[in-house]
């Protein structure tokens, strides 16, 4: 069990560690690129962009969740409220003054490109995830298979 | 703001459209089909209403669209080329395909320090390319990280797949490095190590908010779970019934001989 989580946290160290050392050395290279002022609001908009498009999603999936279960009617409500969190404190941050509001002209215009923002980031994401996933794959089949019996 | 709709808001929401649709089995060819035409539609916005500043992120889509494939087919060459159970393609898949990812990484840092970088509007350089690449390259440097460490953790004596796995890791830090350091052909340095900073905040926004997103669904569907009365226990078999279990379980296991 300790081995198990062990390995856990160097997994998670190994994902974060190689981001953390290319913004240690975009903070102290000669060009000394301090912490760029825009980038709490795109974090919080990317935290919430991403949630209601995933919780979308997530009541897609609900429909074969309640084909298995008498298609309840509760969890539906449920996440249809946690959208509606999620919608609200959209709302509520970005309208508010400067708090979220990047280079847009309003509260409609920032959430359309936050969306579009979400594409190209995730389209980003998944082109990385498909090359570092695919080549782990490639490394596990390229080995010639062990012979576990010798025939006598 | 109706034609934007038409011609890129509404195509967009169309993919994920088709997707569920393809996915639930429900209508799996029409949905190919509606997310395939989704697609399409995004793809090719920024001349359908190029007045949009959002068709930009289409754009882009249009623009890697070679390169992706291109990293798509050497990633299927280069593990069905190998000693896989089913679908094994003839061994030269596997160097075609390695050929395939080298040359997309190639052509990806060709868009940046040649002049294939994606122009959008007046021959400047679109938006989302400086949001993109960034983003492809922390990510990609972070799994293939986390890929060796796992390899070496839960594999059986994988150490020398690991260490070819942390190269890969190494190479995409390394152009993310020359990218902080060499000007790029429509984009400067300056530029990339700002939009370093924005990427990092974008990948652990997205990360988070997903992680809280199926936070909440994990805890509506456990709450549902939770309401639900449990289960009578039903009554006990009858003679009736254990008689008949009885004769069917002899007739299977009984080994008389005839």
């Amino acid at each position: 069990m300790k081995q198990s989580e062990s390995s856990w946290r160097l997994l998670i160290l190994a994902a974060f560690l190689p981001i953390l050392v290319l913004v240690a050395i975009n903070i102290t290279g000669d060009w000394k690129n301090d912490f760029h002022p825009e980038s709490f609001k795109r974090f919080g908009n990317a935290i919430l962009t991403s949630y209601v498009i995933m919780g979308i999603i997530l009541i897609g999936n609900l429909f074969f969740y309640a084909d298995s279960r008498h298609r309840p009617f509760a969890p539906f409500v449920g996440m249809m409220f946690a959208l509606a969190v999620g919608i609200l404190i959209a709302w509520a941050l970005i309208s508010n003054d400067d708090l979220l509001l990047e280079a847009n002209s309003g509260l409609r215009a920032q959430m359309l490109s936050n969306v579009v923002h979400l594409l190209v980031s995730g389209t980003a994401m998944l082109l990385a995830s498909l090359l570092a996933i695919g080549v782990t794959f490639a490394m596990i089949t390229g080995r010639e298979r062990r012979v576990l019996f010798e025939e006598e | 703001m109706l034609e934007a709709a038409i011609w890129f808001w509404i195509p967009l929401s169309l993919i994920p459209l088709g997707a569920w649709l393809s996915i639930s089995g429900k209508a799996k060819s029409l949905g190919k089909i509606i997310a395939v035409a989704g697609l399409l539609l995004v793809m090719i916005s920024s001349w359908t209403v190029p007045a949009s500043d959002s068709t930009a992120g289409g754009h882009l889509l249009l623009s890697i669209l070679a390169p992706s494939l291109l990293l798509a087919y050497g990633v299927h060459g280069m593990v069905f080329g190998g000693n896989v159970p089913v679908g094994r393609l003839d061994s030269t898949a596997r160097w075609s395909g390695s050929i395939a990812i080298i040359v997309s990484l190639l052509i990806f840092c060709l868009m940046h320090w040649y002049n294939l970088t994606p122009l959008w509007r007046d021959g400047e350089v679109n938006p989302y390319w400086i949001v993109f690449w960034p983003t492809f390259l922390l990510f990609s440097t972070s799994l293939s990280s986390a890929s060796a460490v796992a390899l070496v953790s839960y594999g059986d004596n994988r150490l020398s797949e690991s260490i070819r796995l942390a190269i890969l890791s190494v190479i995409m830090a390394g152009i993310a490095l020359a990218a902080m350091i060499f000007d790029g052909y429509m984009t400067t340095s300056d530029e990339f190590r700002d939009y370093l900073w924005l990427a990092t905040a974008d990948i652990f926004g997205t990360i988070v908010g997903i992680s809280l997103a199926i936070g909440a669904f994990a805890m509506v569907i456990w709450a549902y779970e939770n309401s639900l009365p449990l289960p009578e226990n039903s009554l006990p078999p009858t003679e009736e019934e254990i008689k008949h279990v009885v004769s069917l379980a002899e007739n299977h296991i009984g080994g008389e001989e005839e």
